[in-house]
């Protein structure tokens, strides 16, 4: 029995370190060599370690564009995952404790966001039509739109777990339903937001399909968008793409890493009623 | 302090009518039970009261103002839920005074008054506790704390103690009846449990069916209980009834009621002839179930030093003056 745990183990670590540890060094390795030594792309120690020169010559390409998308990213995410779990949360409130026509109505509407794919082409249109193309804020609001059905449906179940006599302790109490909400209700919902804040702050932060389609400029550049930068046609410099990615890899790295704990939190606590 | 004036209420949902019309007189500074089967219609009722159930037709009124169509906060009410409804995210001292700061009162007077309920409840050593950090029993007293703040003019407790153990809840119910005693207003108490209305209340009403089937004192509804559903669900053990031709041999119309401890049993003559089938043994009293051939299943109760033998051939009879006829 034991050996058998430690076998399994040790199976467990390897495929663990092929699948995510090992595409890590690469970019690191790559990411520390010359231009010449980085076009063939292999997995060798770099002769000569140009990490540091790399990491200020990525940075500054295009007039240090990389700072300009970092912020850009930031409030395209910050923005949407406020929106995202103000909105969500207040939405599956609704939903789940009004059991009406309209919000069964409403809540097919919300799985249907989730279902039907998004057209693109149409969103631009409208979009272009109320002046939001090519700015960020409209930005936020694709990511909002993208992401809402989700939110509404983790909220949505989660909230079912929230006993209906905290609402009416707090009804007698004298509480209005918007203080209801944001001091009983949201407080409660705390293991699902980290949940969501983690996994749609990564989601939106890599997005890299809407913002080619919704937000095109060199001024409105997002973080994926940069990686552009290194690779053409005709001259590709690998070294410093491959800095680019590790670059834009930290700060979801960074999410990871603090809030692991609370995500798997978020994902169970709605399983068993506490 | 305010009294409570129900008119012809009643309640449906859908199309399922569940409260059929109740008028009630809950005088100011009363204790007042509300007690029945499951699914009578108590909670309901209670919910109308306190507001968080709309009235499909009637009228409330508290302290005299008509308060039907009234929001619970303006209605001068406090209630306690069954499963507390401590909000699990504040410390008890927050706990208790949400209200307030949600009426977004100084908080030096949240703190005042939230200190002197503590000290009536004793809780002041748990104020900085989460509700998941306290016992049963401490939960219930946050609970009431959490009511008492808002100094109601009415409380309304809907089956406070069923989730305590039975020493517990023998406990509170002696708090409770202290707390009515020093604070004077008027309470209303939902149970489904009849030990927990007869030890508590100055008045009982008891429900069947979405309907009030007696309104009365503890004793009064215990000796003239007014249809057999009262007879049989106040008291314990039940009290025996007797229906059809037994009833009409003993003078009854439909029903003949007598309570286990007013059957007399003997060896000798006596009205009904039975064999003992269980002996429970209380200590201070002794319930004998015993089989008639006459009019079926008996219960008695008798000093608890009697001896019995499973199968004993006794007599059972009612003692004089004692029978509830219908
Ligand atoms: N929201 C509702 N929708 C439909 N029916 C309801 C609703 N609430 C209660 N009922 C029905 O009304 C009746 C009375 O319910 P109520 O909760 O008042 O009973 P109760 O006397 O409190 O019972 P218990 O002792 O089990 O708590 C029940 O038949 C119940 O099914
Ligand atoms: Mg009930």
């Amino acid at each position: 029995m034991k050996t058998r745990q430690i076998v399994i183990g040790l199976i467990s670590m390897a495929v663990f370190f092929v699948i995510f540890v090992i595409p890590f060094i690469l970019v690191l390795l790559t990411a520390s060599k010359t231009p010449a030594e980085a076009a063939s792309v292999d997995f060798t120690l770099p002769e000569r370690w140009v990490f540091w020169e790399n990491l200020v010559e990525t940075v500054q390409t295009r007039d240090y564009q990389l700072l300009l998308a970092y912020w850009n990213s930031s409030v395209i995410t910050v923005g949407a995952i406020v929106g995202l779990v103000i909105f969500g949360a207040m939405v599956g409130y609704v939903l789940q404790r009004r059991d009406t026509k309209l919000t069964r109505g409403l809540f097919f509407m919300v799985l249907a966001g989730l279902m039907i794919p998004p057209a693109v082409v149409p969103t631009i249109w409208l979009l272009q039509g109320i002046n939001l193309f090519k700015t960020l804020h409209g930005m936020v609001l694709i990511q909002i739109a993208y992401g809402l059905g989700f939110t509404v449906l983790l909220y949505r179940s989660f909230i079912a777990t929230i006993p209906r006599d905290l609402d009416e302790a707090a009804i007698i109490d004298g509480g209005t339903p918007l203080q209801i909400f944001f001091r009983v209700i949201l407080p409660l919902l705390k293991p699902v937001t980290v949940t969501i804040i983690v996994v749609q702050a990564i989601g939106i932060f890599n997005d890299f399909t809407h913002p080619l389609y919704y937000l095109p400029g060199a001024e409105n550049v997002t973080v994926q968008l940069t990686l552009y930068n290194f690779q053409s046609q005709f001259v590709s410099q690998i070294n410093l793409l491959f800095m680019n990615i590790l670059l834009i890899t930290i700060p979801p790295l960074l999410v990871f890493i603090f809030f692991n704990r609370q995500i798997v939190a978020g994902m169970t606590s709605g399983a068993v009623k506490g | 302090m305010a009294d409570v004036v129900l008119t012809d209420l009643r309640k449906s949902f859908g199309g399922l009518e569940v409260i059929k019309g109740v008028d009630l007189h809950i005088e100011s500074g009363e204790f007042c039970v509300f007690v029945g089967p499951s699914g009578c219609g108590k909670s309901t009722l209670l919910r109308m009261i306190s507001g968080l159930e709309d009235v499909s037709s009637g009228r409330i009124e508290i302290g005299g103002k008509d308060v039907t169509r009234a929001e619970p906060k303006d209605r001068g009410i406090a209630m306690v839920f069954q499963s507390y409804a401590l909000y699990p995210h504040l410390t008890v001292r927050e706990n208790i005074g949400f209200g307030l700061s949600l009426a977004r009162r100084p908080k030096a007077e949240i703190k005042e008054k939230v200190d002197a309920v503590a000290r009536t409840l004793q809780l002041e050593d748990y104020l900085d506790r989460k509700p998941k950090a306290l016992s049963g029993g401490q939960r219930q007293r946050v609970a009431i704390g959490r009511s008492i703040v808002r100094d109601p003019s009415v409380f309304l407790f809907d089956e406070p103690l069923s989730n305590l153990d039975a020493a517990l809840r023998a406990q509170m119910r002696i708090e409770l009846t202290d707390l009515h005693a020093k604070l004077g207003t008027t309470m209303i108490y939902v149970t489904h449990d009849q030990v927990e209305a007869m030890t508590m209340a100055d008045k009982i009403v008891v429900l069947n069916g979405g309907r009030i089937e007696q309104v009365g004192a503890p004793m009064e509804l215990y000796d003239r209980p007014a249809t057999p559903f009262v007879a049989g669900f106040i008291g314990s053990p039940k009290m025996n009834l007797l229906e059809g031709e037994a009833a009409r041999k003993m003078g009854a119309r439909e029903v003949y009621g007598i309570r286990p401890e007013h059957l007399v049993l003997s060896e000798g003559d006596g009205r009904w002839a039975g064999t003992v089938r269980h002996v429970e043994r209380l200590g201070a009293d002794t319930i004998v179930h015993l089989e008639s051939r006459e009019v079926g299943p008996l219960l008695a109760r008798v000093e608890g030093h009697r001896e019995f033998r499973l199968g004993q051939e006794v007599t059972a009879s009612p003692a004089e003056g004692r029978a509830v006829l219908f």
